[in-house]
């Protein structure tokens, strides 16, 4: 499958961005025919980003969506996204100098994901139901989503509640293992509660529990493993347990102080799966009008989480059912401030410009206890987005 | 599961100050969305770090998944 895709991207080597430049221009269109109709409103917009490790890959990725409303009863929305990642990507853990360590690609990766969103919503009163899909692909990952979800307005639409239920069907690949074609099967429940709390505060809770089964092992890591009575290393392929079940719930509160014209943003979420792993993620954020047009929101986001139950740098004897010593399923904890700028035109244009840091660690773990073999991971990214409402 | 499912509860019973629809003005400020970035930003944003750490979703369904190797 990623040798009948490679053979294609060389008959077209500019299709994704011909995609992209494609829909770009057929928005227009959407555009003028919302304009015919007096209660037809919505917004289109254009988003880059650049994102660049420390040693490691680079990737740009520019986003273009609509949205459509119509009659206050039915609203379309359109996503569509392509990633260009290049650089070096972490593969090998070794004992080799004596204590673990992680080496990366020799050569650099040149990997492009091409991502697609589509929304359908339909309000009966206080009531709505909206459909999703979605697509992914990549050279070895090809995942097709589809969700549904009903929202019901209580309370003169001070409560709002919501159930969803997603799924998605994914096909595992790899490009140095073109006989590797393995299934991932997902599916997400939601519940949420969205609560206005007086004219100036508003809380939302949502619990999502995911339950995916097939294929996890990442095809591009392994562990190298020397012991000091034995001649021959051993070389471990990860391989994970063949089920990942997992439960995430957000709450987001947003509060407005009229007299400082600013807005407090605090968002958390609570993540833990039957691998092991534990995670809190905290964003705090204060978002302040400068004048009518301006705003500017410095925000500092904290991340720590605790390592899979099968999490190994090194291969352990006997050797276990299942070991991966991919970082990401360490212990560690990571912060990232962000600034954002935000303009705002009375013609409905608006340009939003972000720039962030992101500092992923062994020590930043909250109560201690990373693991030692994290490689220290720093980066910075850049997002420029414009839209315009209609 | 079980305090998550108290305190969505507890929300969605909570009794709190009547907000007459004319109040509203202030809970429709682009700031007081839950997703206070714009669409690209936000969808930007969301992959580069569930690319990193092993935590994931909480927001949505339905969006699928990536080999994010």
């Amino acid at each position: 499958m990623a040798a009948t895709e490679d053979a294609e991207e060389g008959r077209r080597p500019r299709a994704p961005l011909a995609a992209l430049t494609q829909a770009a221009l057929a928005l227009p269109i959407v555009l003028a025919s919302a304009r015919a109709g007096a209660a037809q409103v919505g917004e289109v917009g254009f988003a880059a980003l650049g994102y660049k490790e420390r040693g490691l890959i680079k990737v740009t990725e520019p986003v273009l969506w609509g949205r459509l409303q119509v009659d206050d009863v039915w609203e379309f929305e359109a996503s569509g996204a392509l990633d260009i990642v290049t650089g070096a990507s972490p593969e090998l853990v070794t004992n080799l100098p004596g204590t673990p360590v992680q080496s990366v690609t020799g050569a650099s990766i040149n990997d492009r994901r091409r991502t697609a969103q589509l929304r359908a919503k339909r309000r009966f009163g206080d009531f709505s139901l909206s459909v999703s899909r979605a697509v992914s692909n990549e050279e070895d990952y090809h995942s097709h989503a589809f969700a549904i979800q009903g929202e019901a307005d209580l309370d003169q639409h001070r409560t709002t509640l919501a159930i969803g239920l997603g799924k998605s069907n994914d096909r595992v690949g790899s490009s140095i293992d073109p006989a590797l074609d393995e299934r991932r099967d997902t599916r997400e429940y939601l519940a949420g509660v969205t609560q206005v709390l007086s004219p100036l505060a508003v809380v939302q809770s949502t619990l999502t529990v995911t339950r995916g089964k097939g294929w996890f092992n990442d095809p591009y890591k392994s562990t190298l493993t020397f012991y000091p009575d034995e001649i021959l290393p051993v070389l471990f392929a990860d391989r994970r347990p063949d089920h990942r079940n997992a439960v995430a719930w957000l709450t987001r509160y947003r509060r407005h102080f009229p007299g400082a014209s600013g807005t407090l943003q605090a968002d958390y979420r609570l993540f833990r799966d039957d691998w092991g792993i534990r995670a809190h993620t905290l964003e705090l954020a204060w978002q302040q009008d400068l004048g009518e047009r301006w705003s500017i929101r410095p925000a500092l986001r904290y991340y720590t989480q605790g390592a899979a139950d099968f999490y190994s740098p090194v291969v352990p004897r006997p050797r276990p059912e299942v070991l991966s010593s991919d970082q990401r399923l360490g212990a560690f904890g990571g912060l990232s401030p962000s600034l954002r700028l935000v303009l705002r035109l009375e013609n409905g244009l608006t340009v939003e410009g972000t720039a962030g840091y992101v500092h992923d660690a062994a020590s930043l773990r909250l109560g201690g206890g990373g693991s030692e073999a994290f490689t220290t991971l720093r980066a910075v990214y850049g997002i420029l987005s414009l839209s315009r409402a209609f | 599961m079980r305090a998550s499912l108290a305190v969505l509860a507890l929300l969605a019973a909570a009794a709190c100050t009547p907000v007459a629809p004319y109040q509203r003005g202030y809970l429709a400020r682009p700031d007081m969305a839950m997703e206070p970035a714009q669409a690209g930003t936000a969808k930007a944003l969301e992959k580069t770090y569930s690319a990193k750490e092993a935590a994931f979703g909480g927001a949505s369904v339905g969006g699928g998944g990536c080999g994010c190797n």
